[in-house]
């Protein structure tokens, strides 16, 4: 039997709804498209299912989120994941935040920055330009009224152009987003194992 | 041509920062469509698009951003002509009615938060009667005007270091 996980971890992580998902032996045409369901695709997680109750919305998001995380060229893809950390931390999802944890890991294979995130949380000590990343992105995450003009400085002197720094608002706020359905919808749980009694 | 965010941000067509977002025609396209699968859906699983107005508002309203606020605002009065949802969203009016309570309740719990949010949470808006496609609405409403007030944020930080 699978558990409730909040605490934050660097392990694997599944995620369980709170409302029942939509089944496929009864879901409609908008629902199949929106999950991008093909005859030779039928592996959908319980996310995705649940998300699906509202197909035009997630026929939408999938597609934003893509363009946000992986678009080319602009922030390099580890540190739009980092972004994506630091909001996870903040807001307190622990499945996110261990997802993007190990995607930014394996892009950059420096395993000692999610070490120290996951052991200081965003007060971490690291590298310059990881520093003005995670700063701002905690303080958008915290409170967007907060955030001024004189907030673009320290991401500039750290060699962060204007694309660049819409790439990382846009990935801070795409989490703003995810955690909140992930947070809210359902509960991280950990894996249950073969005759692993917990 | 300007979108939702373009408005809101006050980016005139041609304008650096006008340009710099259609580097990111994906997300541009998505975003806008995203706006509009929200706040004006084909099937709205029923949840009014007064209601996705109102709770528009009061996200907004949570999140001390004026501009946001105006804009559903203004979309409110155009949905709901005698103002009773406006009122309950702003106004202090006492709330009697136990589903929009519930969705009121839940737009404060998701915003503020999230991270204390339980599977109750979700059991309380199926007994006040949403369907699971109102609650499944109601949860990326509230997420995105999240999302969206840190899009805006970052817009006008850009905007104004120019």
């Amino acid at each position: 039997m699978s558990r409730p996980m909040r605490d934050f971890t660097q392990g694997e992580l599944d995620w369980r709804s709170w409302l029942a998902p939509v089944d496929l032996v009864s879901a409609t045409p908008e629902q199949f498209a929106a999950l991008k369901i093909t005859p030779s695709n039928r592996t959908v997680g319980a996310y995705s299912l649940v998300l699906a109750h509202d197909p035009e919305v997630l026929e939408q998001r999938s597609p934003l989120y893509n363009g946000i995380m992986f678009g080319a060229k602009g922030l390099p893809r580890a540190e739009r994941e980092l972004g994506a950390v630091a909001a996870s931390r903040i807001n307190g999802c622990a499945y996110c935040a261990s997802v993007h944890a190990k995607r930014f890991t394996e892009l950059t294979k420096a395993p000692e920055v999610m070490a120290r995130i996951q052991a200081d949380g965003v007060s971490a000590k690291l590298h310059p330009r990881q520093k003005a990343i995670l700063d701002y992105a905690a303080k958008l995450t915290r409170d967007p009224a907060a955030i001024g003009p004189a907030d673009a400085a320290p991401l500039r002197a750290q060699g962060l152009g204007d694309l660049e720094i819409l790439d990382l608002t846009h990935a801070v706020a795409m989490f703003a987003w995810a955690n909140r359905l992930m947070q809210t919808l359902g509960e991280a749980t950990t894996p249950a194992r073969e005759g692993n009694p917990l | 041509m300007s979108d939702v965010m373009d408005t809101l941000a006050e980016l005139m067509p041609g304008s650096p920062l006008f340009e710099l977002r259609r580097q990111r025609a994906d997300v541009v396209k998505h975003l806008q469509g995203s706006d509009d699968a929200i706040f004006s859906p084909a099937d709205d699983g029923g949840l009014t698009r007064a209601e996705r107005a109102a709770a528009g508002l009061r996200v907004a309203t949570l999140l001390r951003d004026p501009e946001l606020s105006e804009h559903y605002r203004a979309r409110l009065v155009a949905l709901d002509s005698g103002g009773s949802l406006a009122k309950t969203v702003e106004g202090g009016a006492r709330i009697t009615e136990g589903r929009w309570d519930a969705v009121l309740a839940h737009v404060d719990l998701v915003t503020r938060g999230p991270g204390s949010a339980e599977r109750k949470d979700i059991d309380n808006l199926l007994a006040a009667g949403l369907s699971s496609h109102a609650v499944v609405s109601l949860s990326q409403l509230i997420a995105y005007v999240n999302f969206q007030s840190r899009v805006l944020a970052g817009l006008r930080m850009l905007k104004g270091g120019a």
